[in-house]
């Protein structure tokens, strides 16, 4: 596991390290697939997500708030990153899910200390969910 | 942390013995001071966190006014911190999405029932649950809630509670008048609310949610003021309920899509900024009015959330104890936590931000309800889980020293998982139903995260609005029962 989690007083902090900024995104879907889990093993669903964005940061943001929008609007709860493909400032991938119910709530996918990276051979992102 | 050494990291210095204040020279972006009302053991744990910090970046913000205010429950947030209070000058003065928050409008409503706790007896656990029954809890969609779309989903937007009122028959009359703006802010725009906004909210109308929203069932324990405390139809003994809610996913939608498209055009208004979650747009500008127009929709929507919950927890007094009980539950007032609003203070008219912050009006104000203008505005300030609640009324001081504003909670001082170390759900549970307090959630975690030591000591926080001369004591409410989301 390349990512972790830093609580706050009302705000959760996910830190990523990872080798590639693919690794990064797919790292960041693991992260929220943890927190919002449902322990269920109910029907097995895929979404396509297409995404653009200015910079790598805004576009981690997206995708998360992407993944959070799906899960609170159809109940689907992500599990991992089937295909992932980043071009200039454009992500396509396909999810993995499953329909469930949510369990925690993230209000927002705030832009606050929004960071991602590379330095040397890793990425580093960061970024903070109001939850 | 000492309080001395809370002053030296801050550069603190002590204004009187309720406030503190940052020098706008502490920092070479700082406009305006940073002031903080607080006591010495609320100082210590404020600078625990980064919250002055994130107060100093506040009054970085193009066109802020006087000071950058922090209320006494304030805590670290993302951009603003949460307790914390901005007023900027239009036209170059910014509004920020970040400076209201995710949930937009969040915020308490009191009803008070014509009946005495020791008439209620027994039958507090029944009301509990039955309330328990009819307001869905928790994430995500509806699941019970009132779904409306189309043009039903735009009145709303555009007129808050009396739509539901004219349209559905939810709430009376009495319930808008004594709402903070009638529940109605002007400017709404429900074509400026997106498509994905509208997908969140659409069956959310009457749902609690979760994290820290709860609906409580309470007592009046004790009346620190006969005179309000009469006026705002409370006397001791009475059963109350508070419900504190907010804009559910709406709302937040509706602040991503801002900070967003702001953050887009910080350089094409040569605004440069300490935090990018703080991003902004002056007031004159087409991205801040629609924004505006959002945020008053999804503050309409809100407003109409806690009408629908309202409407919910009347039909369960019905049920368990009868109509006639139903019909004379009146509702007292409710307040908004997260808005932003054009105001008039110290004869400008000022875009006040309040992220976590209660607006509190005094005696006279015109925008109080006729009803309690010689009385002032009332303002509910909620403790954590198992602890009292007040009711409060605005005074003069609010108008001269914050902005006509006031604290909205105890505040939190621990994180979730900070407090789910000290305590499982099912301690706590038993430890709130060992004083009398019914308790239904349906998550024993979720239970725990809002476990009492989790937040600041509320009446310190009261103690403190008191002193500062924001607001005045005027009765104090015990837990019953309460359901958590």
């Amino acid at each position: 596991m390349t990512y972790g989690w830093v609580d706050h007083t009302a705000e959760l902090e996910l830190h990523i390290n990872a080798p590639t900024e693919e690794a990064v995104f797919e790292d960041a879907l693991r992260a929220l697939a943890e927190l919002v889990h449902d322990g269920a093993r109910r029907e097995r669903a895929t979404f396509e997500v297409e995404l653009s964005a200015r910079d790598r940061a805004m576009l981690l943001a997206e995708w998360l708030d992407e993944l959070v929008f799906r899960a609170e609007t159809e109940g689907l709860v992500p599990e991992a990153v089937e295909r992932l493909r980043l071009d200039d400032g454009r992500l396509t991938a396909t999810v993995r899910a499953h329909h469930g119910e949510p369990r925690h709530l993230v209000k927002g996918v705030t832009y606050h200390r929004l960071d991602f990276e590379r330095a040397g051979d890793e990425c580093h992102a960061c970024v903070v969910l109001d939850v | 942390m000492s309080e001395a050494a809370a002053l030296a990291r801050h550069g603190l210095r002590r204004v009187d013995d309720a406030c503190w204040e940052i020098p706008a020279g502490a920092r070479s972006d700082m406009r305006v001071p940073a002031r903080v009302f607080a006591d010495a053991e609320l100082l210590e744990q404020i600078a625990a966190d980064r919250s002055l910090e994130q107060l100093q970046n506040v009054a970085t913000l193009p066109g802020i006014r006087e000071a950058a205010l922090a209320m006494p429950d304030i805590h670290q947030g993302y951009g603003f911190p949460v307790g914390g209070v901005a007023a900027t000058e239009p036209p170059g003065g910014v509004i920020s999405p970040g400076g209201v928050g995710y949930d937009i409008n969040c915020g308490v409503r009191l009803l008070a029932l014509p009946l005495t706790a020791a008439e209620l007896g027994g039958r507090a656990e029944a009301l509990v649950h039955e309330i328990s029954r009819s307001v869905p809890v928790g994430t995500g969609h509806g699941r019970g809630g009132l779904r409306l779309d189309g043009r039903r989903l735009d009145r709303v937007l555009a007129h808050g509670p009396r739509a539901l009122l004219d349209d559905h028959g939810i709430g009376t009359a009495d319930d808008v008048e004594h709402t903070e703006s009638r529940g109605c802010l002007a400017g709404a725009e429900p074509a400026a609310v997106s498509e994905r906004a509208r997908t969140r909210g659409a069956d959310q109308l009457g749902t609690l949610g979760s994290g820290n929203h709860f609906l409580e069932l309470q007592r009046v324990a004790r009346v620190a003021d006969a005179v309000t405390a009469e006026a705002f139809g409370l006397r001791e003994d009475q059963v109350t309920v508070l419900i504190h809610s907010g804009s559910r996913g709406l709302g937040h939608q509706v602040c991503t899509d801002h900070v967003r498209r702001m953050d887009a055009v910080l350089r094409r208004y040569g605004i440069t900024l300490p935090d990018r979650q703080l991003a902004c747009a002056p007031l004159s500008s087409p991205e801040a009015g629609a924004y505006l127009a959002a945020m008053a929709a999804a503050a309409n929507f809100a407003w109409a959330n806690r009408a629908t919950l309202a409407h919910r927890v009347r039909e369960s007094i019905a049920r368990v104890l009868g109509d006639a009980v139903a019909r004379g539950t009146r509702q007292v007032y409710d307040v908004a936590h997260n808005v932003a609003k054009l105001e008039e203070h110290h004869g400008r008219r000022l875009c006040v931000h309040r992220k976590g912050a209660t607006r509190a009006f005094p005696p006279g104000h015109p925008d109080v309800p006729a009803a309690y203008r010689d009385a002032g505005q009332p303002v509910f300030i909620p403790g954590s889980m198992g602890t009292s609640s007040f009711v409060l009324a605005g005074r003069p001081g609010a108008m001269e020293r914050s902005f006509g504003t006031t604290c909205h909670g105890a505040g939190r001082r621990m994180s979730r998982t900070g407090a789910k170390r000290q305590i499982t759900g099912a301690q706590l549970r038993r430890g709130l139903e060992a004083q009398g307090i019914v308790v239904r959630c349906p998550s024993n975690a979720g239970l725990a995260e809002e476990a009492p030591f989790a937040y600041k000591d509320v009446e310190r926080v009261v103690g403190v609005v008191e002193r500062a001369g924001l607001a005045a004591t005027v009765a104090q409410l015990v837990p019953l029962g309460v359901v958590k989301g």
